[in-house]
């Protein structure tokens, strides 16, 4: 048979029923695994319109860098055609491309280049003291009472307080942007809850467009700065994918991060001997802790791709147009690389986790989820070493489809001190320092770290 | 010992030198990692080799 004479049938090949967005999924996650690794690696499943599902380690890193898959998102129909990252398209925003994690090279890198200094290791690093002090404050909150919900009442906050500071938006209107972005992951387009949510995703997007309005009249520092006045081939970007731009900081800056920190206190609340050698011997212990709950946890769980060249990887035949889903979290799990895949283990050694992605569209915020993470972490494990989570009174997310989160993860813990004020007279001092101290440069030219 | 970081294929993942802090550096600006010298200092290789096992875009390759 030559290669011409294949038809489609024989070509998607072996076929597998795979449907992210099925509550089994969530709850059979280990076991279809397993079964896609041994039986597949790569297959072809007929669910959203028929899509291939990359779950070996090997197959998901090739194809991930192959120069043949696209990332492109073109909802105007003008160029590629492409339906971008998301399988199937999400029902809010379709018309719009989620900025760089939708292009390809060259605009891509253009872009890219703008917002490195404000994600960058040395970047994010200056934002500590500021961070330590939102943590504090959310903690202060609750310390006194001996209860805390982590998702709404501090996993929530902080990184999304500190997104908005990054952008140059007021601190104070997180919770305008809190709200919606948390809940439109978990809430289906048909629960009766929904409308209610894309009203908020409305005041969402009005808050942003004043706040671009108004840099552009009086610039401040921060990424929305940074993208108005970014250039692609020496032309401005049109406000729609300047939306998109900022809608992908703030989507990739808040949930993300929201969802690893909950998973990752859930495990310690289960695990309460691992809980003391992590803060005993955090210095020894707290990275490559941080890197198992990412493999394992892994808060966004894989990215769509579109093949642009008829081409051959990973011994399967792919054709100009067919869609790609690359799972990191089913990568995370394959035997062949990590060893007891299924066992959380934090001194684990040659964690070549996929969390971030692979690529050139290595996730830019990583540098900063990390860092909230662990500090976030390390206060909880000093300021309430005793915490205990509530099984019966948390709520994970019904399906892993687009985020592996939670919407509430309630803990006790033995009441202690307030060391300060609350959030909102915390971020009143913060904004202060943000503007004073002109946080939201670039590292190229601020290189200060914050001083409270 | 002999370090090599592509810098083709880094992409900034940051975990070498979070591993091996004294033999690799990063760029202020994108995180993009170098080795701090070609040659391995004295009692870093085991570190190092580390970070060649822990790299996920495989970009670190050592001569012994």
């Amino acid at each position: 048979m030559t290669v011409e004479n294949i038809t489609d049938t024989d070509r998607k090949q072996p076929q597998f029923h795979f449907d992210r967005f099925a509550p089994e999924y969530r709850e059979s996650f280990q076991s279809i695994t397993e079964e896609m690794q041994s039986e597949c690696p790569v297959a072809w499943t007929e669910t959203y319109d028929g899509h291939w599902v990359a779950a070996g380690n090997k197959e998901v890193f090739e194809l991930a860098r192959c120069p043949h898959m696209s990332n492109d998102h073109d909802p105007n129909g003008t160029g590629s055609g492409y339906k971008g990252i998301s399988i199937p398209p999400p029902p809010r925003a379709k018309g719009i491309r989620a900025g760089i994690l939708e292009m390809d090279e060259p605009e891509h890198r253009e872009l890219r280049a703008v917002l490195n200094p404000y994600l960058s290791p040395a970047a994010v690093n200056r934002w500590i003291p500021f961070v330590d002090e939102i943590v504090r404050a959310s903690i202060d909150e609750k310390i006194e009472s001996g209860r805390i919900d982590f998702v709404d009442e501090l996993a929530n906050i902080t990184p999304a307080v500190l997104t908005l500071g990054m952008l140059g938006v007021p601190l104070n209107k997180w919770q305008i942007y809190n709200e919606p972005i948390h809940a439109a992951v978990y809430t289906h387009p048909e629960d009766p809850d929904y409308p209610r949510i894309a009203e908020m995703h409305r005041a969402l997007g009005i808050d942003l467009l004043t706040n671009l309005a108004e840099i552009r009249q009086s610039p401040r520092p921060g990424m929305i700065h940074a993208v108005d006045s970014a250039r692609v081939n020496g032309e401005p970007l049109p406000d729609m994918e300047i939306l998109g731009m900022l809608s992908l900081l703030i989507g990739g800056g808040f949930d993300t991060t929201t969802a690893l920190t909950a998973h990752s206190l859930e495990w310690l609340s289960e695990n309460p001997a691992e809980r003391e050698n992590l803060s005993r011997d955090r210095d020894l212990l707290l990275n490559s802790a941080t890197e198992e709950f990412l493999r394992y946890y892994c808060p966004a769980p894989g990215d769509g791709r579109t093949i642009a060249q008829d081409c051959e990887v990973a011994g399967t035949s792919f054709k100009e147009g067919d869609r790609v889903w690359l799972s990191w979290a089913m990568a995370n799990r394959d035997p062949s690389v990590f060893q007891d895949p299924e066992e959380v283990i934090l001194d684990r050694k040659g964690n070549r986790h996929y969390s971030f992605g692979l690529g050139i569209h290595r996730c830019i915020g990583s540098n900063m989820a990390r860092m909230v993470f662990k500090r976030m972490l390390v206060a909880v494990l000093d300021r309430m070493p005793d915490y205990r989570c509530i099984p019966e009174e948390t709520v994970h997310y019904d399906t892993i489809a687009i985020i592996q989160g939670m919407r509430h993860l309630p803990a006790e813990f033995t009441p202690g001190p307030r060391l300060g004020p609350g959030i909102e007279e915390t971020l009143e001092k913060l904004q202060v320092v943000c503007d004073e101290q002109r946080l939201a440069e670039p590292v190229t030219a601020n290189k200060h770290t914050a001083e409270i | 010992m002999k370090v090599h970081v592509d810098q083709d294929r880094c992409q900034g993942h940051t975990l070498c030198a979070m591993i091996a802090p004294q033999s690799f550096e990063l760029s202020d600006i994108d995180g993009h990692s170098s080795p701090v010298d070609e040659s391995v200092a004295d009692g870093q290789e085991e570190q190092v080799r580390e970070a060649v096992h822990s790299c996920p875009e495989r970009a670190i390759s050592i001569d012994e």
